[in-house]
């Protein structure tokens, strides 16, 4: 019993995780009907460059620059591959593009910063702390606790503010958003860098936990993509407990099966609701009216 | 105040407006009427930027806006309440009638009375004070009409383009519709109307066009087309 517990907390850090991710692919989504299948390399550059900083500087200091880098590289990316096939009306060219900015980055980086895998430098001590006999990282809470703050502070965003309100309306009816003087162009890129942010930001909270390297973000990038369709791509509440229960299977199978299968209930479950829901647990499906 | 001249318009490479000019002079409500598929909401669209003309010329207050984003041309002073409503269901009937100021509330500070016009909207809709909080999407469809009129009245703007604010409601509904318009005329509002309901329009219009496959085929003062033989017996009917 104390072992499941065990294989449930350490479930919960890495579903966070791939909710967070998942959250970013949301945010696209929802504006501009397209998502960054670089969702994964994002987050190995916000690491990467992460990682260099943390030589310079303190970890904590470190984010705020992170978080720019990855706005930037969402602007990068939606501005090479995801605006002109918007404009050719192309339906999948995104697709195509997203996926070969991501190829490139991922190259870059093998360049800059090697093949290897190194470790990242934790900002909290690495002794577990013990909560009723269970084992806790300091780094685990932080990566829960950052994962919520992310979300919360753009839901709050989105219902006090009026951008946050004109990002709603974009996703809800893009041309009746332009109607109201919104500019649904600049909403799109807004939208494509916070979400390369909030992966930059994962990024930087999950590499204290892993292995940081150029090849990090291709798994996860996946995963995360399977918790948002299991959640629903436009369900907030969806990422968090199809995360949770993508990490939570996870850890269990690896621990009571073999570590070899671990991926497996995770994919099963993917196509078991794109069998029987396929707008996800939590998603409303969308009629496209013509 | 709005002029289009010599406007073509359409979908991908299918013209459906073939050169029509359109005049809306300060203060005065002019019409659009004609059949299904004649052309009024794509002409409605080409000038509020939803979609790109192909050729000729819109002005509003003397700046060509032809061609321009909506966003720019809505900043321009043109608000336009789309047919079908196209209310922002996940938010708020507040939010919604807020957007509509939108270009007013940003940078932080609110410039011009965007809460004395929201309680003026409010005024002039009392369903809507009465369901501030709601879903737009909760709404019943009379409701939504007087949103998405409402929320084009936020702009404060210099031309207000209706497109079929009546459609798909009941006859008490569609009355109600046209008393606000009335309304809005009474206080000095330039007005583009396209309606199905080409009596009405006419009874409330200083002005209108008949659209008749893309052109232009009379047009005149309200009055003389309501009396118009070949108007009446196309686009009136009996029954009216």
């Amino acid at each position: 019993m104390e072992i499941f517990a065990q294989l449930i907390l350490s479930g919960i850090a890495l579903g966070m995780i791939y909710g967070l991710i998942a959250f970013g692919y949301q945010l696209t989504f929802a504006t501009s009907g397209t998502l960054n299948f670089g969702q994964g390399e994002a987050l190995m550059l916000g690491a990467m460059v992460g990682l260099t900083l943390v030589g310079h500087m303190n970890y904590w200091l470190m984010i705020p620059l992170v978080l720019v880098f990855g706005a930037l590289q969402g602007v990068l990316v939606e501005r090479l591959g995801v605006l002109p096939a918007l404009k050719t009306k192309s339906e999948f060219g995104w697709i195509m593009t997203t996926i070969s900015l991501a190829i490139i980055f991922k190259n870059v980086a093998e360049n800059v910063w090697g093949h290897d895998d190194v470790t990242f430098p934790s900002p909290l001590p690495t002794a577990p702390l013990q909560f009723f006999g269970l084992r806790v990282l300091p780094m685990e809470i932080l990566v829960v606790a950052g994962a919520l703050a992310v979300m919360l502070a753009v839901e709050i965003f989105n219902r006090k503010s009026i951008y946050g309100k004109a990002v709603v309306a974009t996703s809800n009816d893009r041309d009746a958003a332009g109607l109201m003087g919104i500019n649904t162009g600049m909403v799109i890129t807004f939208s494509y860098a916070l979400s390369s942010m909030t992966a930059a930001f994962a990024g930087v909270l999950v590499a204290p936990l892993t292995l940081t390297g150029a090849t990090m973000g291709a798994v996860l990038g996946l995963k995360a993509f399977a918790v948002a369709i299991i959640g629903g791509l436009n369900s907030g509440m969806g990422v968090i407990v199809g995360g949770l229960i993508l990490g939570i299977a996870e850890t269990t199978t690896g621990y009571y099966i073999s570590t070899g299968y671990k991926d497996v209930p995770g994919l099963l479950l993917l196509l078991l609701v794109l069998a029987i829901k396929p707008a996800g647990m939590f998603g409303k499906s969308v009629i496209k009216k013509v | 105040m709005l002029q289009i001249q010599n406007l073509h318009a359409g979908y991908g490479k299918v013209e459906v407006l073939h050169g029509i000019s359109v005049e809306v002079p300060q203060g005065k409500v002019v019409t659009l009427i004609g059949s299904n598929g004649a052309g009024k909401t794509t002409t409605m669209r080409s000038v509020s930027g939803m979609i790109r003309p192909m050729s000729g010329n819109i002005t509003l207050n003397g700046k060509n806006i032809t061609g321009l984003a909506s966003n720019k041309i809505t900043r321009a002073g043109l608000a336009h309440s789309p047919e079908g409503r196209r209310v922002f269901s996940t938010l708020s009937v507040t939010d919604n009638l807020l957007l509509g100021a939108f270009p007013r509330l940003t940078f932080g500070r609110e410039r011009g009375d965007v809460q004395g016009d929201l309680k003026r909207v409010f005024d002039l809709f009392p369903r809507l004070k009465e369901r501030e909080a709601q879903l737009a999407g909760t709404l019943s469809g009379g409701e939504q009409q007087m949103l998405a009129m409402g929320r084009a009245l936020m702009l404060n703007p210099d031309v207000l383009l209706l497109d079929e604010p009546s459609m798909g409601l009941a006859p008490l509904l569609v009355k109600e519709v046209f008393r606000i318009i009335r309304e809005l005329k009474a206080r000095g509002i330039t007005m583009l109307l396209v309606e199905q309901f080409a009596a009405a329009a006419l009874d409330v219009a200083d002005y209108g066009y008949v659209l008749e496959n893309g052109r232009i085929s009379v047009h005149g003062p309200a009055e003389q087309l309501k009396n118009d033989p070949a108007v009446k017996a196309a686009y009136l009917g009996a029954a009216h």
